[in-house]
């Protein structure tokens, strides 16, 4: 009798423990939050160790944290929100979350936004950040991050030809020339997605831009095809790497870091990341174009909601956590941009480094988005940064071709994106 | 004993008569252990095609159903010129590949057919290019390629040449694609067509030599015919891969430099999903497999013929 007693108290008590944890288990909600990688491998790790701390420091919400290769970036997104299985949360390109949103696949946050505006917090973001993630009068994404691209030098390479770092276009491809020498170059251009950003980076140097303030194409004014003409005369010089066009931009930056080019435009945490190689580069600062203009390219980068999320709510209390704990990925994960919250921007890592303090103050208050000179951002910006055609133009630019005809052939591009 | 077999005959006759022909056993027997193979053909490939020709004429998105807009799709692709580029150099990927992997299978087929030490062995090895995996296989070739430093470059320098930058010039990408798939597919040829020569009946070998033929004499006329079927169906299965090859182009360059190697599945790909226009890709899909099939009328035609 005892023991059948025992076994069946042994029974309810397991059965008590099997309610517990379903009760327990349903009660936790699962967020999947994709996270693009940022920078060095360390990044990811930072990433998943930060989720880490948000699943154990409250008991109803799991978030699984996946990191996502920039390959196919676009691809990875495209068919995980036409078979269903998007992700509730993730960070993504410069204008994926404009461009998802007007194919109805992105949830607005204007409700978080509002919070963080009600308890104070908003004030906390560039109103540049913000503005870049306002589309349609929704908030379709929440600023995280700037990225910029700046020039850097071998001061090495520099130094040995005796000449002082280059102050506009002109005294660059000058300095260029001069440093060419044996398996030596003075500029590397990578020949994938990051060759393209030169376009960008280029034209808004110049004045320029791919639209008019108006949003029309205006690839073929002067000052886009000047710049078109400034990247092409390195090629004609002999002083671009001439493995630019087949390089990736790692085969670049190694390049770079091996003192096989004087010039790179790369990200603000380039030197950083270059390790002992670091102490023989440093930031140009921004040159200007032929027509005395400075300047450079940015993206604002956003976190974004899917529609697909079944737990919105929870999604964006994650998102919220995320957003104010998100420091560590600057400063242990070395992301190659700079942080979107000026309480961030003023962190140890951030304001005490010197380079992206550097950027911070010459190159991103003359930065402008891909769109320029359009005003605000606009859904198409993600094709023509995503289709491929820009970056077999900076390869065509790099083999010599004619940059006029290039500019007309980026214009008829455009339009026909437009369109 | 004649009436009763008419009896039979007429019962059996009339119960024909009354049952329908899809309830014979002449038909329903059959149809019932096909109905499986049909049903999972037209799940697995009729259904698709069809989905893809609805997309073809529609301006849809992956994430946006789009209007249906008749054969705009298709006026616009003749109007390409990235489909024509990419046409161009889908041909030359292919006889390019179908030439060089031809060629190379046959001749290491021939080789291999003699008795030599360690036969088997050089087999095996010949047979890893077809083995390894083909991420492997393209991201191994580019590092060996990309660059002043790369193994090839340093090879062409010890013997005193200027380094060749292989991915930076269109004709040097084109020419390196095409050799790595030729590197890529030659096993499979010289496999099947090892196969095909061990089949070949000695004595017509021993009969050519009686009559005095000579070695080249006993290939062409009596080696060639014996293997001309199956080099035709090895050739038809070769275009048809290369011509769907999307690994080598995409790996090795991306379709670059500027599109010089993108082949018509890369724009495919591009349309697609790069630029999100679901019906233009399904355009040039089904474009390509109009392509392929009029390839395979002609060279089946000209066999019979």
């Amino acid at each position: 009798m005892i023991l059948i007693s025992a076994w069946k108290r042994g029974i309810a008590a397991l059965g008590l423990i099997a309610l517990g944890t379903a009760a327990s288990a349903q009660e936790r909600v699962e967020i999947d939050f994709w996270d693009m990688v940022w920078g060095p491998a360390v990044y990811s790790e930072v990433g998943a160790r930060l989720v880490d701390e948000f699943n154990t420091s409250q008991d109803r919400i799991t978030v699984t944290y996946r990191p996502i290769a920039w390959t196919n970036w676009y691809e990875t997104y495209l068919t995980a929100i036409a078979s269903g299985s998007a992700p509730d949360l993730s960070t993504g390109a410069g204008f994926q979350a404009v461009q998802l949103y007007d194919q109805g696949a992105i949830r607005p946050v204007d409700d978080l936004i509002e919070k963080l505006r009600a308890n104070g917090t908003l004030d906390d973001f560039g109103s540049v950040a913000l503005e870049a993630a306002q589309f349609d009068g929704h908030y379709v994404g929440l600023p995280w991050a700037m990225a910029a691209r700046a020039w850097f030098y071998r001061k090495d390479l520099l130094a040995e030809a005796g000449i002082e770092p280059p102050e506009t276009w002109e005294e660059m491809r000058t300095a260029a020339k001069a440093v060419t020498n044996g398996d030596i170059y003075g500029l590397v251009i990578p020949g994938d997605t990051a060759g393209m950003h030169h376009i960008f980076a280029t034209t808004i140097n110049n004045g320029g831009g791919l639209f008019d303030e108006d949003r029309k194409p205006a690839m073929t004014s002067q000052r886009n095809v000047e710049a078109l003409e400034f990247l092409a005369g390195f090629a004609e010089d002999g002083s671009l790497h001439p493995a630019s066009v087949g390089l990736s931009y790692g085969d670049a930056r190694s390049a770079m870091q091996r003192g096989q080019a004087a010039f790179i435009l790369a990200q603000p945490n380039f030197i950083d990341e270059a390790g002992d190689a670091g102490e023989d580069i440093g930031l140009l600062p921004p040159p200007k174009g032929y027509h005395g203009d400075i300047g450079t390219v940015f993206w604002s980068l956003q976190l974004m909601v899917y529609e697909q999320t079944e737990h919105p709510e929870e999604t964006l209390e994650f998102l919220e956590w995320w957003s104010g704990n998100m420091e560590p990925l600057f400063s242990e994960g070395l992301a190659r941009v700079v942080p979107a919250r000026i309480s961030h921007q003023q962190a140890p890592y951030t304001a005490g480094n010197e380079n992206i303090q550097k950027v911070l103050d010459l190159y991103v208050p003359n930065a402008r988005i891909i769109g320029a000179q359009a005003p605000g951002t606009f859904p198409e910006l993600n094709e023509i940064e995503g289709d491929g055609f820009l970056v077999s133009i900076i390869q065509r630019v790099m083999q010599g071709e004619d940059p006029a005809k290039l500019a007309e052939e980026v214009q008829e591009h455009l339009e026909e994106v437009m369109n | 004993m004649t009436s009763g077999v008419d009896r039979l005959s007429e019962r059996t006759a009339s119960r024909r008569s009354r049952v329908g022909w899809w309830a014979r056993p002449d038909f329903a027997v059959p149809a019932v252990l096909l109905a499986p193979s049909i049903v999972l053909l037209l799940v697995v490939i009729a259904l698709p095609m069809v989905q893809a020709i609805q997309y073809s004429m529609t301006d849809g998105s992956l994430l946006k159903p789009g209007d249906f807009i008749g054969f705009d799709n298709y006026i616009e692709l003749a109007k390409s010129r990235a489909f024509w580029n990419s046409l161009r150099f889908s041909l030359i990927f292919a006889v390019g590949n179908i030439v060089g992997c031809y060629v190379l299978g046959l001749g290491l087929a021939l080789l291999l057919q003699q008795d030599f030490p360690f036969r088997g062995v050089i087999r095996v090895l010949l047979l890893l290019p077809w083995i390894v995996p083909s991420l492997v296989a393209v991201a191994s070739w580019r590092f060996m390629l990309d660059d002043r430093d790369a193994f090839f470059n340093q090879l062409i320098m010890m013997f005193g040449g200027d380094p060749i930058y292989f991915l930076t010039h269109n004709d040097w990408t084109i020419a390196v694609v095409v050799v790595i798939k030729i590197w890529r597919s030659f096993p499979f040829m010289m496999l099947s067509l090892l196969a095909a020569l061990q089949s070949i009946d000695r004595s017509l070998y021993e009969a050519a030599e009686v009559d005095g033929a000579t070695k080249w004499q006993a290939f062409w006329y009596i080696t060639m015919p014996q293997i001309a079927n199956i080099s035709i169906v090895l050739c038809l299965l070769m275009t048809i891969w290369t011509v769907n090859d999307f690994d080598t182009p995409w790996l090795l360059s991306q379709g670059g430099p500027a599109q010089a190697t993108e082949n018509l599945v890369v724009l495919a790909y591009r349309f697609t999903f790069a630029k999100n226009d679901v019906g233009a890709g399904s355009a040039i899909s089904l474009t390509t497999l109009i392509i392929l099939m009029a390839i395979f009328l002609v060279i089946l035609r000209l066999r019979k013929t």
